[in-house]
């Protein structure tokens, strides 16, 4: 299975949300890591058949995905950035109306909903209004949606919003377990989010993508340029304006802080080891578009 | 459960659409009691009516017209020659009533004969005027013209329908009013838009779009479930209106007298030129009344469809009614000029006495087609475009 971008992009009152994004997903979980506003879900909505490219075109198996309509929307499961639900509706009665919306056969999505119901934890909830639910079920029944009807593709925007610790690492086993022969698109701000499960990770901001890499890929290439530091207080006011900062810990009266930058900052500075969440500002710090930032 | 009924349900079992119905219910029921309190006074009143029109029913009785005219004359000089002001300042007076109706049976059998009156701007009616119109084009040597042919045709169904007869169809004229005066069109529309104006763009508003259109059955199979749970819940009101009306119509008096007599009898059908009786008008007045109230509903989905709000698909369904009504109440110098946008709005197509009342043609094709054909092709043409217009836009719809 391949999805393909070509060229993609994308124009929004005179704005432009995707420039020419060209770039081949295969099986597996890819992360797409930016800020908001970079045009990840402009592009999970593209992929989702909700939205088209002004220019380019997405290729699933070497078809256009627009021209295949509803052969290839059977194989999607779209987890929008939004959840929205019918104020009469049950959990039960949404996860029946999207397995009726998917044409999946009676009584094969009764029981896929009890099964996704139990691993998302939300059995004893199914016939409670979806209103009623908190932030968190009403996410988790997203998923639950998204998962229905095992769709080769799973689009998951921002889908760990709202999720507490526990939830999040619950959320996360599910998508690895699903992932196999799959392909899981995953878009958030988060970077623990994609840390862990992602295969693939790409950076996105300003409507392109900038960096397709393994998380370890992206760890590496952070080495020698992420410093531990310390500094007065009074220091680091003046410092955190022209240094990338990923972290600040006070310790016996000073500020131990964890810089991003080329070369070493300060005599005393000390190399770290690098996260992924340092690449994630290291990259969106250093975009040709921040330079002299 | 399958998506029409998911659908069905969205539109017309919700808490507010249960309440809403309910509340029509009542509604109805009201206009259909209050309407006939109004018709006569008490069950007693009614009665004596009855007995009464029995001894004048059958054809025309130039005793019993001159005996109706001196009272009509007493009671219009009491209350004035509008209808209905009369109707209500005589319905405890039963003999009054009778030849209040006898008089304006009178009328009709004058009109039948002698035609109707020049100042007039209506079809060609009555044996005389159409012998004389058709005397006129033969004597110009247009007797094998269009014009002439339908004139011959009017006049030969003229001849076969006969002179009115006298009848007692208080009830029925009753009822024929409920479903076929323009206030029914504001009691029964009004509440279709509120029906009917989520069913598209309840999605928009909810943000349910985005899973909606990015489903395999999200863009054609959810059109056919929505289309079909619109046209159902237009039913169920139009039928909730038609029984609420008919029971508390005929409920008070428990009379179903006049059901079998020529449709020529009711004042509003008595130009008609079909052959119907009383209760098979009742049956296609009932009939057209749910296909035209379909027909609005296919037109609200398609607002619907187009609009982000359901107040905003309220809003745009009632303009088009009201313009339509605007348009129909407007005097004959402007719906003659209107021509056809008048004939085929909304508000006269609905309207069970408009479409069979009279016998108007439409030359199409060199072919004449009577009103109520014309009527039904061209809302028939409107309901497919409607539905064209909505299968299209689901298909290309987008969240930006």
């Amino acid at each position: 299975m391949e999805l393909r971008f070509e060229n993609v992009t994308k124009n929004y009152k005179g704005k432009k949300v995707l420039k020419g994004i060209s770039l081949t997903m295969g099986t597996g979980v890819y992360g797409l890591l930016g800020p908001n506003g970079a045009g990840k879900t402009t592009m999970i909505r593209i992929l989702a058949d909700v939205l088209r490219p002004t220019k380019g075109s997405v290729l699933y198996d070497g078809k256009d995905i627009h021209a295949t309509g509803d052969g290839y929307r059977a194989k999607i499961g779209y987890l929008p950035q939004d959840v929205s639900f019918y104020s009469d509706f049950t959990g039960r009665d949404y996860l029946e109306y999207s397995a009726a919306l998917k044409g999946m056969e009676k009584t094969h999505a009764k029981k896929q909903i009890e099964e996704l119901a139990y691993s998302v934890g939300l059995s004893d909830d199914l016939n409670r209004k979806c209103t009623a639910y908190s932030g968190g079920m009403q996410r988790r029944l997203g998923i639950a949606q998204a998962l229905l009807d095992d769709p080769e593709i799973l689009l998951l925007d921002e889908p760990t919003s709202g999720l507490d610790p526990y939830e999040r690492i619950k959320f996360r086993n599910i998508i690895s377990a699903y992932a196999k022969d799959r392909l899981v698109l995953l878009s958030t701000h988060i970077v623990s989010d994609v840390e862990q499960i992602a295969a693939h990770i790409m950076m996105m901001e300003y409507g392109a993508i900038w960096h397709i890499h393994t998380g370890r890929e992206h760890i590496q290439m952070m080495e020698g340029r992420v410093w531990l530091a310390e500094m007065s207080a009074e220091q680091l006011m003046d410092y955190q304006n022209q240094a990338v900062i990923s972290n600040v810990r006070a310790k016996d009266g000073r500020m131990e802080v964890r810089i991003i930058e080329e070369a070493k900052p300060a005599g005393d500075a000390v190399q770290a080891i690098p996260t992924l969440e340092d690449a994630y500002l290291y990259l969106f710090n250093y975009l040709p578009e921040k330079s002299g930032r | 459960m399958s998506l029409f009924r998911f659908e069905l349900r969205k539109l017309l079992l919700g808490k507010k659409t249960v309440i809403l119905l309910l509340c029509l219910l009542a509604l109805y029921s009201v206009v259909g009691l209050t309407s006939t309190m109004f018709l006569i006074g008490g069950n007693d009143s009614y009665r004596a009516y009855e007995e009464s029109a029995a001894a004048w029913e059958g054809s025309f009785d130039s005793q019993k017209a001159a005996e109706a005219e001196k009272i009509y004359q007493e009671v219009s000089a009491r209350y004035g020659t509008d209808a209905r002001m009369i109707a209500r300042s005589v319905k405890d007076q039963p003999e009054v009533i009778l030849a209040v109706d006898y008089h304006a049976y009178t009328e009709r059998v004058e009109e039948y004969w002698n035609g109707t009156p020049p100042e007039r701007a209506e079809e060609p009616y009555g044996i005389a005027l159409l012998q004389g119109k058709i005397a006129e084009l033969e004597s110009q040597g247009k007797q094998d013209t269009a014009a002439c042919r339908e004139l011959r045709g009017s006049l030969q169904r003229l001849e076969e329908l006969g002179e009115p007869e006298f009848a007692n169809i208080l009830l029925w004229e009753n009822l024929f009013n409920n479903w076929g005066e323009h206030m029914m069109q504001f009691l029964l529309f009004v509440p279709l838009a509120f029906v009917i104006a989520p069913v598209f763009s309840v999605e928009r508003s909810s943000g349910m779009d985005s899973l909606i259109l990015s489903s395999k059955n999200g863009r054609q199979k959810i059109v056919a479930a929505k289309l079909l749970s619109a046209l159902i819940a237009s039913v169920v009101v139009v039928v909730l209106y038609l029984v609420a009306t008919f029971i508390f119509g005929f409920l008070p008096h428990g009379s179903f007298r006049g059901w079998d007599v020529a449709i020529q009898s009711v004042p509003a059908y008595a130009r008609s030129m079909f052959r119907w009786k009383v209760w098979q008008l009742a049956a296609v007045g009932a009939v057209w009344l749910i296909f035209t109230g379909a027909v609005y509903s296919l037109l609200i989905c398609f607002i619907s469809s187009r609009m982000k709000s359901q107040m905003g698909t309220v809003g745009v369904s009632m303009a088009v009614l009201f313009v339509n009504v605007g348009l129909a109440a407007m005097g004959d110098a402007v719906t003659q000029r209107l021509g056809v946008l008048v004939d085929f709005g909304l508000a006269n197509v609905t309207l069970a006495k408009e479409v069979f009342g009279g016998y108007k043609v439409f030359r199409v094709f060199g072919m004449n087609v009577s009103y109520p054909v014309m009527a039904f092709l061209v809302l028939t043409v409107i309901a497919a475009a409607a539905v064209f217009g909505v299968c299209r836009g689901q298909k290309s719809r987008t969240i930006a």
